[in-house]
């Protein structure tokens, strides 16, 4: 195998690594708020495409316009849907809010399926087609997108959470929720804050992927999956480890398909994030459970 | 803006109602009907081949009894959901037998559940008419299943054929890991010998997958001639423009099946659909069949009134549900007005020469899909539409 398809399979890899990470990124943000996996991510994903396929496609609007439509609408379906269903739920009983997420993503869905029906929709590549040529290799101009929307989430929450209040008080109640309300912070608040910024990473990644791959009402529970993993693999409730997580991720699915096989590609990736829970329970940059702010 | 948050918050409130409403009731007041029973995907993965199977049964169930039914007797269709889930395709089906007392069934849209629900046709004894394009369908032969799409056994071997024409030696094959990728892989794998093509390459991917420049890549790395894609979702549109970006100057020639014939894949792959040839039914461009004959009458009749109807032209299983809906009423017609559920089946066997949107049907007690190669034909796709391809060059 050449080095020119060494690269490819790395870049092909890094494409896929970083949508992973920006979903991970949103199962890391609510975790750290409320101990609980979110399992309607994906449907974020499936939603920031879908709405801005919705507002090019129906409501004709510029593409850039568009985009910005469909992730901040996506953003305030998430604070809605903690308002109407996470907030509800008192005692934020970690279990109970996985089942309510469950239902949440079955309903998200559901409901795109009834409003934009059950066939795939697409939306323009953002600058056109095109793709650059790396010492032989191929990187398409869109995934440039791609990596950059990563980039720029990462540097912003990185800002927020060390150099602004608000994220001062989501990392002191991701670390101690209790203590966090003690000293006058709104935990509650901090809950419906992590859900609108998963839901713009999440849509961050469905708007910019759609270009790519279309979108369909179902396309969630799979880029869901994959990003769950990613989060896990990379150590739940930091960010900086759920890009690597999702980094990692998509580099050994890639790499599978160049040394081994594509139809195990899953299963192989699968198999090496089991074998790193297992010395590595809290993920690859995980740390362990005590830590302070 | 606005519009979509009141929309959100109204269906979080109602979506309960409207996620109930599938179901479908009897009729009281005409016990006369006959009465066929319907197991499509109308939600879940496969929603994209229900709905418009449903609406070309609807379409042409009205046409029907507008014309006085059958033997005076109104036919009546009775919808359910298998929300692309076997467990629930065998559920509908014993629902519909039992409580309807249904006559015939059209059930699946899926293989899975096509075969799914076989056990409880052959139980009750009475025909299935099956829209699902796995050879398996009615390569497992029972004596109450029919099978309207072209299948596998058929498609793949009139494909080879062409690329053997076109000079491919060297074959580069991509498909989807679902069951119609695998049933499309077995055929394929077969029968490539005897085309004289050789498979230096074959990669796989899963549904949902974002990108497949990595499999493209390996098979590039073989060096082939021309890639086959046996897929038919989504992702199709996603191997096109992979393939179009790798390629630069001199991507890879792709082939396809069937299953690309949806007029999502071109707005999907948009420029990078170009040249991309795919083998289908003659239902995409009528003028195949030979204007003037009875294929073209038939489906350029149905393709009007569909498109009249829904402001969108039928597709491919939009096409199959007429075949299939037809087979019945057909035979039906030619029974006397009482018959069995196993008359119906021996009649529907007997057909001879029905000329369908998908082809002309033949069944015979060991062929039960009656189609044959001439009823397929190939496209390539020039300037965003499907254009014949015409002979290889």
């Amino acid at each position: 195998m050449g080095t020119t398809e060494l690269l490819q399979f790395a870049l092909a890899g890094l494409k896929n690594g970083s949508i992973y990470a920006l979903v991970a990124l949103g199962f890391t943000l609510v975790y750290a708020a409320t101990g609980a996996i979110n399992f309607a991510q994906g449907e974020f994903y499936m939603l920031g495409g879908m709405l801005s396929v919705w507002a090019y496609a129906n409501l004709g609007l510029p593409l850039p316009l568009a985009g910005l439509v469909g992730v901040i609408s996506t953003a305030i379906i998430g604070g809605v849907f903690e308002l109407l269903a996470i907030r509800p739920r008192k005692d934020g009983d970690p279990l109970a809010i996985i089942i309510i997420t469950v239902g949440g993503s079955m309903l998200l869905s559901s409901m795109a399926r009834h409003q934009f029906g059950p066939t795939e929709r697409s939306l323009p590549l953002f600058s056109g087609g095109g793709s650059i040529n790396i010492f032989g290799a191929v990187l398409e101009v869109q995934t440039i997108w791609i990596l950059g929307i990563t980039g720029v989430a990462v540097v912003g929450l990185w800002y927020l959470y060390n150099r602004t209040g608000l994220g001062r008080a989501m990392r002191a109640c991701a670390v101690d929720r209790d203590a966090a309300r003690i000293v006058g912070i709104d935990t509650r608040k901090m809950v419906t804050v992590s859900f609108v910024l998963a839901a713009t990473l999440g849509a961050l990644a469905g708007m910019a992927v759609t270009p790519l791959t279309q979108t369909a009402f179902d396309v969630g529970p799979t880029v869901g999956i994959k990003g769950f993993a990613a989060a896990i693999l990379g150590g739940l409730g930091n960010p900086i480890a759920a890009v690597v997580g999702g980094l990692v991720l998509g580099m050994l699915e890639s790499m599978s398909i160049a040394f081994i096989s594509s139809t195990y590609k899953d299963a192989i990736a699968l198999i090496v994030l089991l074998g790193v829970l297992f010395v590595r329970p809290q993920g690859i940059m995980g740390r362990s459970k005590r830590e302070k702010v | 803006m606005r519009r979509t948050v009141t929309c959100a918050a109204l269906c979080v409130v109602l979506s309960a109602t409207l996620l109930g409403g599938c179901a479908s009731q009897p009729d009281e007041d005409a016990p006369d009907s006959y009465r066929i029973g319907a197991v499509l995907s109308l939600s879940g993965p496969q929603a994209g081949l229900g709905e418009p199977e449903r609406r070309a049964i609807e379409l042409e169930v009205e046409r029907i009894n507008d014309a006085g039914g059958v033997h005076g007797r109104p036919v009546e269709v009775l919808f359910e959901d298998d929300a692309t889930d076997e467990a629930k395709a065998v559920t509908a089906a014993s629902r519909l037998i039992e409580q309807e007392n249904v006559i015939a069934l059209i059930a699946a849209s899926g293989t899975g559940q096509t075969m799914a629900v076989r056990q409880e046709v052959e139980r009750a004894g009475i025909p299935q008419m099956s829209l699902a394009g796995g050879s398996v369908v009615t390569a497992e032969l029972s004596p109450w299943v029919f099978q309207t799409p072209w299948p596998n056994r058929i498609v793949v071997p009139f494909t080879l054929a062409y690329l053997r024409d076109a000079g491919v030696m060297r074959l580069g094959l991509l498909i989807d890991s679902g069951a119609y990728g695998k049933d499309g892989y077995d055929v394929i794998t077969a029968n490539v010998e005897q085309y004289g093509i050789e498979i230096v390459a074959d990669e796989q991917f899963n549904r949902g997958d974002t990108d497949m420049t990595s499999q493209i890549t390996k098979i590039r790395a073989a060096n082939p001639d021309a890639l086959l894609l046996w897929a038919a979702g989504a992702e199709a549109a996603t191997v096109l423009k992979n393939n179009a970006a790798l390629g630069g100057d001199s991507p890879l020639q792709v082939y396809g099946g069937p299953g690309n014939g949806r007029i999502e894949l071109l707005e999907g792959a948009g420029d990078a659909a170009e040249g991309f040839t795919f083998s289908a039914g003659k239902i995409l461009i009528p003028e195949a069949y030979g204007v003037g004959s009875e294929g073209y009458e038939v489906t350029t009749d149905f393709i009007d009134r569909f498109t009249e109807r829904y402001g969108v032209g039928p597709d491919i299983f939009a096409g199959h549900a007429y075949d299939g809906i037809h087979l019945i009423v057909d035979a039906m017609k030619r029974l006397p007005e009482d018959f069995t559920p196993e008359d119906l089946r021996d009649e529907i066997e007997k057909t001879s020469g029905f000329v369908g949107a998908g082809g002309t049907f033949t069944f015979s007690p060991t062929d039960h899909n009656g189609l044959s190669e001439d009823d397929l034909t190939m496209y390539r796709v020039e300037d965003g539409v499907w254009v014949l391809a015409g002979e290889a060059r």
